[in-house]
């Protein structure tokens, strides 16, 4: 115990080492600091608060910082946030109370990436103190108990006091009729040890390696073994959204003019107004990546007729940017950028081919676009204008626009989440998602899924409710939207609190905290190191369609579990309470307690082979729960069961046959296996009659042989040594009926029992 | 002679005890289960429906005073058969739950 001990202490502090390491090397990295006036490169490990701090295309933000002052600066804080699209940054001061990180737009992330513009901005906190710091500080206490694991526990506390009032009981009785103290106090600690399932952990360990090995076959791998049997039994499915449900990047879904056509120049001049550098590879802003491979993929080229002229670049006060292109003497200025700052510079609307003053259709053109961003897109809006020769042009050039339409952009649903989502709700999974990213989008995403939206709570509702309401609050909603990663961890408490088995699937550095804390975490394998190192369950491929297979696999493990601990619990409870009571009226032991402890020996062997018996289809449908209470039911259920043919085994032994001390004890010894071990093939199934389930054909062949050998036994030079003798004929007839009824008995008890108890 | 005859209360006492016990845990369960379906609209289960909810208790309780009578007399034979008179009951039973269930 003390080597198992050392083996899991180390085995943890190995990991979180692992997590931390993984965390620093996602940060170490170099930063442009001003100090005295001076500006030079220096590692973040040496910015202290104060720093003034400058950012460019491509850096990784190397501490928290508000912005003093920015260019055209956009952040991706998908990772820490959710947020797919690139966050714009500004240097004003902002006017909220308790804003949230995703609100927070003067103020810049460790571990984010800036991916346009430039800025600078003072440190205000480095290493552990940034909101990065904290989520790794997090990962370094050691995991929580998983549901499986609390339910291990119970049942040991409920086992230990069970074996110590046999133990103390059977020795005091023992004791008070006369039998010998040593005698007594052997018995008594036999019987105990005939009641504790030494092989639980070699069942579980194995069950849990053979269920490791099935799953990476289909591309799941298992981190933390202990997880996979929550993994199975998880009722609630908490997915990040960005990255898991969805694919994490923007692609243009499509184009759409102001009428009822699809004018294509909507696209062609797109790709004319687009600053994506395309090579071998496209680079650039997502958006202009975005709309190159929509025109790759649909075959679509840009206009060789046209010939680029100048250009009028993005920035955030006209949230659009320009460019003039020529086609023979005649130049056109194209413009791209937000909706309500290309409205105000257009004159005209086309539509149809149709133009008209925009004043005209200005509310229908509103409408269209509002429509669309309700339906959790991000809109870009495309106008254009015949524009005058001249040599240079500039932002006062962008006016008197015709409006064309506009480019429909969105991080679209995976392909398998819908099936996935479906699958797990078959399963008994309720699916609710955790994002960083705003409620519209989340909302679309579940519509796109059609999964069923019952409330939908935002952080800054979250953070106005008390722990009471917060638990209520998560039971009914199916959407959390901008929240911060720890909200995602209250909320997986939350569902913890209620009794929920909690998975919590993420990828992103905001994710880390809920998937150490849920019961089963799972990652994807294109997740940051941080997720991956925090999860107990990687998959490898991004087919959600996995998770499902998954789910199975660790409800056939725990149902074997159970088998187990429901068999050896409720047969041992029967022969040994039998054993107590017969010790005592009894003029020898009922059973020596070397007899004792070969027969539980012999019975573990036995079910060596549980880890790869089969499992009735109908028992992996539903999430099950570790219920102490229902073991404790069962035990006193079908203990008595047994008890009961012990009883008429040591009347037939004692009043028909008359039987000396090791006569009986063999009569016994055969009735008591024959019985615990073939009774397995009863409980295994809730089928009735048991026989139309098939059981596992190693379980089978180990059983039927072990029942052989212990049938032998007592013929054998060993079973003498054991202090058995032959048994008469007549008894092998008499122990085939009586274990016939036993078994039909036990199976009619099932109706009853798991009519009223539900498992 | 036979010896151990004056066991033989003992464990008539034992074995009737184990099957009090169960009879005892299964009107317990009963009951237990009946009172967390309170809150249901279910209607009190007819005397037939309990009587059928109880058919391994009858068939047990039936073995018990078997099982007594048999060993008293010492017949193995009368052991023998009862036995399997009970098997083909629950048998039956089982088969007739299972074709009910199909339905």
């Amino acid at each position: 115990m003390i080597g198992i001990s050392v083996v899991l202490g180390f085995y943890n502090e190995y990991k979180a080492e692992k997590i931390v390491e993984s965390l620093r090397r996602n940060v170490s990295i170099k930063a442009v600091v001003t100090r005295d006036g001076k500006s030079y490169q220096t590692d973040s490990k040496l910015l202290v608060p104060g720093d003034i701090v400058s950012l460019y295309v491509g850096d990784i933000v190397p501490a928290d910082m508000r912005i003093v002052e920015c260019k055209e600066l956009q952040t991706n804080e998908a990772t820490f946030t959710g947020e797919a699209f690139p966050v714009e940054k500004s240097s004003e001061r902002l006017d909220v109370q308790h804003p949230m990180p995703q609100q927070l737009k003067n103020y810049l992330f460790m571990g984010t990436v800036v991916v346009h513009g430039s800025g600078r901005g003072v440190t205000i906190s480095t290493g552990r103190n940034t909101e990065f710091g904290v989520i790794s500080m997090s990962l370094t206490r050691s995991h929580p108990e998983t549901e499986f694991q609390r339910g291990v526990k119970k049942y040991g506390s409920m086992l230990l006091t069970l074996t110590l009032a046999l133990t103390i009981g059977i020795f005091s009785l023992n004791a008070a009729v006369g039998h010998p103290l040593v005698d007594s106090l052997l018995f008594s600690l036999a019987v105990a040890v005939g009641l504790v399932p030494e092989l639980m952990p070699a069942i579980v360990t194995i069950s849990l390696a053979q269920g490791a090995s099935r799953m990476s076959k289909v591309q799941v791998i298992v981190k933390r073994l202990v997880s996979i049997e929550d993994f199975g039994n998880m009722d609630v499915l908490c997915t990040d959204k960005t990255g898991t449900l969805t694919e994490g990047r923007i692609l243009l879904k499509d184009y759409s003019s102001l009428g009822d056509d699809k004018d294509p120049r909507i696209l062609s001049y797109s790709l004319l107004c687009n600053t994506a550098v395309v090579n071998e590879r496209i680079v650039g802003n997502p958006m202009d990546i975005a709309i190159w491979e929509y025109a790759a993929k649909n075959g679509i080229h840009e206009n060789a007729d046209f010939t680029k002229v100048d250009e009028i670049p993005f920035d955030y006060q006209r949230r659009m940017m320009s460019v003039i292109v020529k086609k023979g003497v005649e130049r056109i200025l194209i413009t791209k950028g937000a909706p309500e700052s290309v409205f105000e510079r257009c004159r005209y609307a086309e539509a149809g081919g149709k133009i008209e003053s925009i004043n005209t259709v200005l509310n229908s053109i509103n409408d269209k676009f509002l429509n669309l961003s309700k339906l959790g897109y991000r809109i870009l809006a495309v106008g254009y204008r015949f524009a005058d020769v001249k040599t240079s042009y500039s932002t006062e050039d962008e006016t008197d626009l015709t409006l064309l339409g506009f480019l429909i952009f969105t991080d679209p649903p995976k392909e398998e989440a819908h099936q996935a989502v479906i699958k797990l709700k078959k399963m008994g999974v309720d699916v609710k998602i955790l994002t960083g990213d705003n409620e519209i989008v989340a909302g679309k995403i579940c519509e796109d899924l059609k999964v069923p939206v019952k409330r939908v709570v935002c952080g800054s509702d979250l953070i106005q409710m008390s722990w009471t309401e917060i638990k209520t609050a998560v039971e009914e909603t199916t959407i959390f939207a901008r929240i911060t990663p720890e909200q995602k961890l209250d909320i997986i408490k939350a569902l913890k609190a209620n009794g929920h088995v909690v998975g919590f699937m993420g990828d992103g550095v905001n994710d880390a905290p809920a998937l150490y804390e849920a019961d089963v975490g799972l990652s994807v394998d294109t997740a940051v190191d941080v997720a991956k190192e925090a999860a107990d369950i990687v998959l490898l491929e991004k087919n959600l369609l996995v998770l499902a297979d998954g789910i199975g696999e660790g409800r056939k493990i725990f149902g074997n579990t159970i088998k187990y601990i429901l068999m050896g619990t409720s047969s041992n409870f029967g022969n040994m309470f039998s054993a107590a009571a017969a010790s005592v009226f009894l003029p020898f032991l009922p059973m020596l307690p070397m007899q004792i402890l070969f027969m539980n020996l012999l019975y573990d062997v036995a079910n060596m082979t549980l880890p790869t018996d089969n499992v009735d289809e109908e028992y992996t449908e539903w999430p099950k729960r570790w219920d102490i209470g229902f073991v404790r039911k069962y035990t006193l259920f079908f203990g008595p069961f047994s008890s009961l043919y012990d009883f008429l085994t040591y009347g037939i032994m004692l009043f028909v046959f008359s039987a000396s001390a090791p006569l009986f004890q063999s009569g016994w010894f055969v009735e008591s296996f024959w019985t615990e071990v073939l009774v397995i093939f009863v409980i295994m199934t809730r089928r009735v009659p048991f026989f139309t389930s098939r059981p596992g054909k190693w379980l089978t062949l180990l059983t039927l042989s072990c029942v052989a050998f212990g049938t032998i036994l007592p013929f054998t030079f060993l079973g003498g040594f054991l202090g058995f003798t032959a048994l008469p004929t007549e008894y092998w007839l008499l122990l085939v009926l009586m274990v016939a009824t036993y078994l039909l008995l036990v199976d009619a008890g099932k109706v009853f029992f798991y009519r009223i108890c539900r498992f | 002679m036979v010896p151990y005859t004056d066991l033989f209360i003992w464990w008539a006492a034992s074995i009737s005890s184990s099957s009090v016990f169960l009879t005892l845990v299964s009107i317990y369960l009963y009951i237990d289960s009946r009172a967390r379906r309170m809150e249901g609209s279910r209607a009190a289960a007819s005397t037939s429906n309990v009587g059928k909810s109880f058919i391994f208790v009858w068939v047990l309780l039936g073995l018990l005073f078997f099982y007594i009578f048999s060993i008293q007399i010492g017949s193995i034979g009368i052991f023998a058969a009862g036995n399997i008179v009970a098997e083909a009951i629950l048998i039956l039973y089982l088969m007739r739950y299972r074709k009910s269930r199909q339905i």
